[in-house]
This record gives C-alpha cells, sequence and structure tokens, in this order.
C-alpha cells in the first residue's frame, strides 16, 4: 500500500441507467490518506459514481484503478473498499461486535485476532463494553459510529462514505463531523465523502469535488471551491452567491475590468485557463458578506428589503438596471433604512468571474 | 432495527366520545365476529357432550368422543396422512415459492407481468375445477394418483400464496445489507446463508404454517386425485354421508384448535413483518 | 431508529434503479435459475391440465366410451339439457345473492377495523381471518349443525319454547347454501375493502369537512368513491368463489335443486361423462373469465393474495 501514485484513479467513466445519463465522462484522482469529498444536489451522479468504485455498479465505459490496478468487473466481495452506508445497513440479527467483526470472517482471519481487532475498534469509536449489545439497543449516534467501525476495521485501501451522518440530527451532525475527521487522521486511510451538504464538505474535506448533472464541475481545496467558483453552478451551490452579468472593458492579467447594464464599472478577477477578450459578456459571483454597503461612490442601488437572521442581516438591493444584490451585513454594524438609497463596493478579488 | 409502526396514530377516533352511532357500530361488529365464531364454538361445544346426537339442550360434559376418535384406527391413519401432505406441502411450497420471489422482488427482467399472471392465476380458478384437471392429466400416469396426486395438487394450489408472502417480505428488505456484506466480502452463497436466510426465517415459518394449515384441511381437490389414499377431510366427508357422528365433533375441534393457533401465529407474524393485510386462505 | 427506516426507505424510492444494481450485475441465469421450477410447475400441473380439461370437453361420451372427434355436442347439451340450464342460473342467481349479501355485511366491518378500531385493528383483523384457515370441510359441516333439523338453531329454539316443532327448511336448501357461502366469502370482501378503506386519510376527510362538508358529505365525497375499487375486488372474488364452490351447496342445500358445482362432479363421479363435466366446467370457467376481463382495470394484484 505504499507504492506511489494516486489510491484511486477514475478515468473517464461513463454511466447510463436506460436512457439516462447518470455519470458523464468523469475523472477524479484522489490521493492516499485524502479526504475527497464529492458534493451535488441528489441526482447528481455522486452517489453512482461512489458505487461504482464500491462494486456494486459497473460502469458503462471508462475505468476505475485501485492504487494502479483496475478494478473494473471485480465483485465487491474482492475489492479492497469498504462503504458507509446512509441507513447504516447494520445486520440487525447481529450483536454491535458482530457486525464489527463481520468483514474479518469473512476474510477468515482466526478468531483471537478478530476480538483483539473488535476490542480495539469499539475503543477507537468510543464504544468500549457496548460489543454484546443488540443494534437496536444502541442510539441513531452509536450505530453510525458502528457502521462507521464496521468499514474501518478491516483496513480498506478506500472508504467510502454515502451521506453517512444524513439520518443524525443536527447536533449529533456536528459532533460526528469532526469526530470523523479524528478519525480518518488517525487511522490515514483515505475517504471518498459523498454529501449534499456544502457545509459539511467544506468543513471535512481536504478536497471538494461539486457534481452537477453526471459531471464534476470542479474539484479543488473548500477554500478554493468557495472563494474561486469556476461555474455558476458551483457558486451558487457552495454557499450563497450574487451572480452579475458584465461586458469586459479591459483586462490586465487576472484582473478585468468590467461594466454592467446600467453603465457602471468596476473591477473583477478571472481564474480561468482560457483568456478573455475585451467586449466578451460574462458571469460573475459576488459573496453577500464581501459586499460593502457604506461606501462612498461604487454601484447605486435602493434598499429594498432587511432581514434580521441572528448574527447576520441580510439586505436585499435593487441596482438601477433592475438586478438585485443581497448583502450580509454582521450584527453591530449600522443597518441602511428601507428605500435609502446607498453605494455598493468591493475588492476585485472578491468579484470572480465564473464563464 | 425495523422499526415497524403498525399503526399510525389513530388517537382522534378513538378518543371521541361514546355516541349512539359507536354504540351501534360496537353492537354490530359484535354479532359478525359472533357469526364467525358461532359456529365453531357449536362443534366444539358438540364435542363435549354426552349426547349422542349434536343437539340441544347439551348433556354431562364428557371427553368419550375424543376417546372414541383416537381409538379410530382409519380415522388416526388418515390424520397422519394428512399430516404428512401437509408437511410435503409446506416444503414443496417453499422451495419452489422463496427463489422465485427472490428474482421476482429484486431483480428487474421483462414479462415479470406474465410470471405473476402463472403463479397467481389457480387463485381465479374454481377448486373443484383445479381437481378435475389434474385428475384428467393423471390419467396419462395413475401411479401419481394417491399421496403424490394430492401433494403435487396441494403445491399447485399453495404456491400463489407462498410466492405473495415472500414477495412482499423481500420487496421490503434493505437492499442495503445485502450489499453491506458484499462489501465486507461476503460472496453470494454467504450472503446467502448469513444475511438473507436469518432475516427471512419468520416469513418462511409463516409460509410453512400457512400452506401446512391449508393442505391440511383442503378437502375437494384431494378428493377427485387421492386414488385410494384417505386424507382426514376426506374421512370426515365420507363419515358424513352416514349421518353425523360425534366423534368427528371430537376430531374437528382438536384440527380446528391446533390450526387456529398455528395460524393466528402466523399472522401475527406476516403482519409483523409486512405491515399490511394478513394473508388469506384460499376458500 | 425511525429517522434511519425512513431515509433508507425514502433514498430506496428515490432511486430504485440503483438499488437493483447489485442485481444487475449479476448473469441472466440466475433469474433463470430462481424462475424455472416455479414456471415448469404451473404449466406441467396447472396449464397443461386445464388445456386438457379443454381438449375434453370437445369429446363425446358414446356408449359410456370417450369418442375422440371434435365435436360440440357437450356445449349444446348444456343448453338444451333444462337440468344443467337450471344448475347454471341457480348458481349464478346464488352466487349474485351472496356477493351483494357480502358487501352490505362487509362494509360496516371494514370501515370499523380502518377507521375506529384504534388500537383494537391488527387484532380485529386477524380475527376475521383465522377462522377462514380451518378446514374448509369443517366450517360447513357446522352450518349442518347449526340448521338441521334437530339442529342447534332449531333445538335451542324449541328449548326455549320459541317453536312447537322444528323449522325443516333451514337446511338443505338454496337458503341454506346462501347462508353457508356467506360465511364461507365473507372475510374476502373484508379484506379488500379494508385495504381500500385504510388508504383514506382521516386528513382528507378533515380537510372536506374544512371546507363545508358535513360528516355524511364528506363520507360520500371522499371515502365512498375511493373505496370503489375495494367493492369491486370483492364482488369480483366473492362471486367467483360462490359460483363454483361444491362442498357447501352439497352439504347444505341437499340434492334437490343442484347447482353447478353439484352437477359438474355428478357427470364425473355419477355419470363418468367425463367430457359432458369439461364442458360444463369449461362454460363456469368462462362466465369467470369474462367477469375478469371486464373488472381487470380495478384488480390489482395486491388484492389477490
Amino acid at each position: 500500500m505504499t507504492d506511489a501514485g494516486p489510491a484511486i484513479t477514475i478515468s473517464r467513466v461513463v454511466k447510463y441507467y436506460g436512457d439516462v445519463l447518470a455519470v458523464n465522462d468523469v475523472s477524479l484522482m484522489v490521493d492516499e490518506g485524502e479526504f475527497v469529498t464529492l458534493l451535488g444536489p441528489s441526482g447528481c451522479g455522486k452517489s453512482t459514481l461512489l458505487r461504482m468504485v464500491a462494486g456494486f455498479i459497473e460502469p458503462n465505459s471508462g475505468d476505475i484503478l485501485l492504487h494502479g490496478k483496475s478494478v473494473v468487473g471485480v465483485p465487491p466481495y474482492r475489492r479492497n473498499t469498504s462503504m458507509v452506508f446512509q441507513d447504516y445497513a447494520l445486520f440487525p440479527h447481529r450483536t454491535v461486535a458482530q457486525n464489527l467483526a463481520f468483514g474479518l470472517r469473512m476474510r477468515k482471519m482466526p478468531r483471537p485476532d478478530i476480538s483483539a481487532r473488535v476490542t480495539a475498534m469499539l475503543e477507537l469509536l468510543g464504544l468500549p463494553g457496548m460489543g454484546e449489545r443488540r443494534i437496536t439497543e444502541i442510539s441513531g449516534g452509536q450505530q453510525q459510529r458502528v457502521a462507521l467501525g464496521r468499514a474501518l476495521v478491516v483496513e480498506p485501501a478506500v472508504l467510502l462514505l454515502d451521506e453517512p451522518l444524513g439520518a443524525l440530527d443536527f447536533k449529533l451532525r456536528k459532533q460526528m463531523q469532526s469526530e470523523l475527521k479524528r478519525i480518518q487522521r488517525q487511522v490515514g486511510i483515505t475517504f471518498i465523502y459523498v454529501t449534499h451538504d456544502q457545509e459539511e464538505a467544506l468543513t471535512m474535506s481536504d478536497r471538494v469535488a461539486v457534481m452537477n448533472a453526471g459531471q464534476i464541475e470542479q474539484c479543488d481545496t473548500p477554500e478554493r471551491v468557495y472563494r474561486y467558483p469556476r461555474s455558476s453552478f458551483v457558486a451558487d451551490f457552495v454557499g450563497e452567491a450574487n451572480l452579475m452579468t458584465c461586458r469586459v472593458v479591459a483586462t490586465q492579467g487576472e484582473i478585468v475590468r468590467v461594466r454592467n447594464q446600467s453603465g457602471e464599472e468596476f473591477l473583477a478577477r478571472f481564474n480561468g485557463d482560457r483568456q478573455i477578450a475585451v467586449g466578451e459578456e460574462v458571469r460573475l459571483v459576488v459573496r453577500p458578506e464581501n459586499i460593502r454597503i457604506d461606501s462612498q461612490d461604487g454601484l447605486h442601488g435602493t434598499v429594498e428589503d432587511v432581514v434580521f437572521s441572528g448574527a447576520m442581516a441580510k439586505v436585499s438591493i435593487a441596482l438601477a438596471d433592475g438586478s438585485h444584490l443581497s448583502v450580509a451585513v454582521p450584527a453591530g454594524n449600522a443597518l441602511p433604512a428601507k428605500s435609502a438609497r446607498v453605494a455598493l463596493s468591493w475588492d476585485a478579488d472578491n468579484a470572480v468571474i465564473v464563464a | 432495527m425495523a422499526s415497524v409502526t403498525a399503526l399510525p396514530d389513530r388517537t382522534l377516533a378513538a378518543a371521541r366520545p361514546a355516541g349512539s352511532g359507536r354504540v351501534f357500530g360496537l353492537a354490530y361488529v359484535s354479532l359478525v365476529y359472533a357469526f364467525f365464531y358461532i359456529p365453531i364454538v357449536v362443534i366444539i361445544l358438540f364435542a363435549f357432550s354426552g349426547r349422542s346426537i349434536p343437539a340441544l339442550p347439551l348433556e354431562h360434559f364428557t371427553t368419550r368422543w375424543f376417546h372414541e376418535a383416537l381409538d379410530d384406527r382409519q380415522l388416526v391413519a388418515s390424520l397422519w396422512s394428512s399430516t404428512w401432505i401437509a408437511l410435503l406441502t409446506a416444503v414443496m411450497a417453499t422451495a419452489i415459492g422463496m427463489p422465485a420471489a427472490m428474482v421476482l422482488a429484486w431483480r428487474p427482467f421483462r414479462g415479470k407481468a406474465i410470471i405473476f399472471g402463472l403463479i397467481l392465476s389457480p387463485i381465479i380458478i374454481p377448486q373443484m375445477v383445479v381437481g378435475i384437471s389434474l385428475l384428467l392429466l393423471f390419467r396419462y400416469s395413475p401411479q401419481l394418483l394417491g399421496t403424490i396426486g394430492i401433494v403435487i395438487a396441494h403445491t399447485t394450489l399453495t404456491l400463489c400464496f407462498s410466492v405473495m408472502i415472500f414477495y412482499s417480505r423481500l420487496l421490503g428488505f434493505r437492499r442495503s445489507l445485502i450489499e453491506a456484506a458484499m462489501d465486507l466480502g461476503a460472496s453470494e452463497p454467504r450472503v446467502f446463508f448469513e444475511v438473507i436466510l436469518p432475516l427471512t426465517t419468520p416469513a418462511i415459518l409463516a409460509v410453512m404454517l400457512l400452506t401446512f394449515t391449508e393442505s391440511f384441511g383442503e378437502f375437494i381437490v384431494a378428493w377427485f386425485v387421492a386414488g385410494f389414499e384417505e386424507t382426514l377431510p376426506i374421512a370426515i366427508w365420507t363419515s358424513l354421508r352416514f349421518g353425523l357422528s360425534p366423534k368427528i365433533n371430537a376430531i374437528a375441534t382438536l384440527i380446528m384448535i391446533v390450526s387456529i393457533t398455528l395460524s393466528a401465529f402466523a399472522q401475527f407474524w406476516i403482519l409483523r413483518q409486512t405491515r399490511g393485510k394478513p394473508a388469506q386462505p384460499r376458500p | 431508529m425511525s429517522t434511519v427506516d425512513t431515509t433508507a426507505e425514502l433514498r430506496a424510492a428515490r432511486d430504485s434503479s440503483r438499488a437493483r444494481s447489485y442485481m444487475e450485475r449479476q448473469g441472466r441465469w440466475k433469474s433463470v435459475a430462481g424462475l424455472a421450477p416455479i414456471v415448469v410447475w404451473q404449466i406441467v400441473f396447472f396449464v397443461v391440465p386445464l388445456a386438457l380439461l379443454a381438449v375434453y370437453s370437445f369429446w363425446r361420451l358414446v356408449n359410456y366410451r370417450v369418442d375422440y372427434t371434435f365435436t360440440l355436442y357437450n356445449y349444446l347439451d348444456i343448453f338444451s339439457n333444462r337440468l344443467l340450464l337450471d344448475a347454471l342460473l341457480l348458481s349464478l342467481q346464488v352466487a349474485v345473492v351472496v356477493t351483494i349479501v357480502c358487501a352490505i355485511l362487509a362494509y360496516p366491518i371494514a370501515y370499523f377495523i380502518a377507521k375506529k378500531a384504534g388500537r383494537w385493528r391488527t387484532l380485529l383483523l386477524i380475527l376475521v381471518i383465522v377462522p377462514f384457515w380451518t378446514s374448509f370441510i369443517l366450517r360447513a359441516y357446522a352450518w349442518k349443525l347449526l340448521l338441521g333439523e334437530r339442529g342447534f338453531i332449531n333445538s335451542g329454539l324449541t328449548i326455549l319454547g320459541a317453536l312447537d316443532e322444528p323449522i325443516s327448511y333451514l337446511l338443505y336448501s338454496p337458503v341454506a347454501t346462501s347462508i353457508g357461502l356467506i360465511y364461507a366469502f365473507l372475510p374476502f370482501y373484508i379484506l379488500p375493502l379494508y385495504t381500500s378503506i385504510d388508504k383514506v386519510q382521516d386528513s382528507w376527510l378533515a380537510a372536506a369537512q374544512d371546507l363545508g362538508a358535513t360528516p355524511m358529505r364528506a363520507f360520500f365525497e371522499v371515502t365512498f368513491p375511493l373505496c370503489v375499487p375495494g367493492l369491486v375486488v370483492g364482488a369480483v372474488f366473492t362471486f367467483i368463489f360462490a359460483v363454483g364452490d361444491y362442498v357447501i351447496p352439497q352439504l347444505l342445500g341437499g340434492g334437490k335443486s343442484l347447482l353447478i358445482a353439484q352437477a359438474i362432479v355428478l357427470e364425473f363421479e355419477t355419470s363418468q361423462n367425463w367430457p359432458g363435466g369439461a364442458a360444463l366446467s369449461m362454460v363456469l370457467l368462462v362466465i369467470i373469465l369474462a367477469i375478469l376481463a371486464a373488472t381487470l382495470r380495478w384488480i390489482r394484484m395486491e388484492d389477490v393474495v
């Protein structure tokens, strides 16, 4: 397992369900020990991709390599991957310890070794002494841990997690997020994590792959995905975003001068691979928390609505060209009055051209 | 794990104050349930009555008819033969029905409706016609008439609900359990023995109990294909030709107590497993 | 715990094609292996015998031997033979009466179990079914004990002084047959009705009443239309079972007015006229299939078993 190179290579994988294209030419590499999250709305193909890695589904074309070896056509029980299921899939007719031991038994490990490993795993999960409990007798959070432990105890090359925290309530989910991250660091196993919860993806992952309509739109560190979204979908799905359509007036390296429909000009940033041309129409994203309301000049607009929501107040502003912007103002700062005329501004770095 | 909440919240309906409508409803329901159970109670009453004809008034309590029934060699022989046939039928219906239900519930394929039609259509054919047509078939191999013929006939009759009970249980089976087992390294036979079989044991027991009960009491089809074999229902039918005998009440009481107990257990199992309606017997 | 199950179900429902995938990757031969025994069984022991029955019905009994040439004689005979025609008509008549009475008796019971029984629901449901897993022949026999000239009802009423002499027509009449058939098939009406009434959510009724419907109006606007399928399915099966039954008319109806099933058995057992009996059976089957074909769109698989 020490061989260099990626733990998983997904190469140009395509999967159809009947006529429906579920995964459309996806490629992804995951390094040894990395925590990668597939993030996207339901139906985007993230679970299908995960299940192809697990071996429950075979791709129509493309290849999947585990440590450099193709696993296409290898049944799930001969792949060195383990999965944590959304509904946990704990065997209801077995105890906690029997569930943990299942994979080891299938691998024909000697009994004493199995019980030693199970005991150690119970320890790691923070469930010492719970081995003889029935699955129905433990709480949802504990079931979640057992499901995780059952998959980890066989020391898989890759751990696949299919929305494992989806069934937990908010508080428990927060707690399990940090727990998962701790365990992942401790065991050093590669994790592929599927979720539709962007916050979960951002807090836990080394890299986030945002999926939409069967494709990976962007795969990057959480910070870069948030700050420099590559597409309006990514911008919109990860966090809140104001999308604007502008025309390019001038370019200078990554910094671009644009003009909006009412003729106001400002600076923006472009991270794309291609060249951007003067006169081109582009879409750009500004996060609500990056907009300043108190500036002297900039874009002019009228306050339409102010909604208070705890740590932030959300101010909705109508621009001269008829579009709307949403601005987040931290609590404690002065809030503009309704119908007030205001000027808005932001740093060039925070206005990101997405296409 | 499977939290089967059988009853949705009905407290509203239950908490309503008792009006005249409710009293009337309760009275009506009690009457119909009495209608269901009086015939059974009557047989049991007469079985313990000292009179040698089944008529009122009941006379002194006796177990004499039970002794006489169990001393009647022919009757007891038919009892064993029925038990035997029912056991074989239960095994056959389970062994053939369960794999079919697994395929029907879990695997996509074209023409499923046709297979279902083939499996379920014996229900709509009068049993007598099933018996007659099997008799026509066995004319070409008369050595099958008798025990084997009855087992074949009863298996044909009971396969439909064997398949349907398994089918509804397996539809609700969480596929992720199978996948988890495979993911952890269990090959397909191991998945079957380690996960599927233990979790469907209640359904298997229910099917075996119900098919056993059904076969045990079935008369008309067995009658046609029995040859010289005499099952208990056939023995009862034959003895009815010679008038009512208290021995019949005694043996009937025994059968009813056993089959009511068995099927009640099976029904509770089925309801727990499928949260649906209870399986109904063939008429 | 329940959240786990709910999400699991939602997920399964959302993406059933995904759930199937484990099976999808297996070879087709496993489907074939699982289904082959039952398909072969049903063909050999159900389809072929019925085909034989059909073939027999076009042969003819001549001088106590079967003449293997195609003829419609048996069918023509049924419609010219007063006795057989009467049996057929009486069977249809009895079955219609039984079906209607069952519908009237079953509806309130099904409604009560589904909507008013509260925590007794499961128990009541099982109590409907349990007696009917006991031998059919014993249940028919029980009614003989009840209805006989010196049976439970007559001797009971005589002892109570309500009767001077026993009512002789209780047993061995189409009335006795009908009572026996109603008793035997009432559960088959109750269950499909129960299923369809159970599907009517209390909140729909509440909504109807909230929008101004009286409880009575709400029942006729919401509940009743939704149980029409249950009514039809119950009727179809009760009718089919009642029209083809042999044991009850034979035990309770006596030999004076035959029903079609008794006529069929007479042909087979007494007259040894197998082609004639086969033709009568075919007529019975055709009637049943016609009823099914007419009502097929109401019938779903889960009502059948």
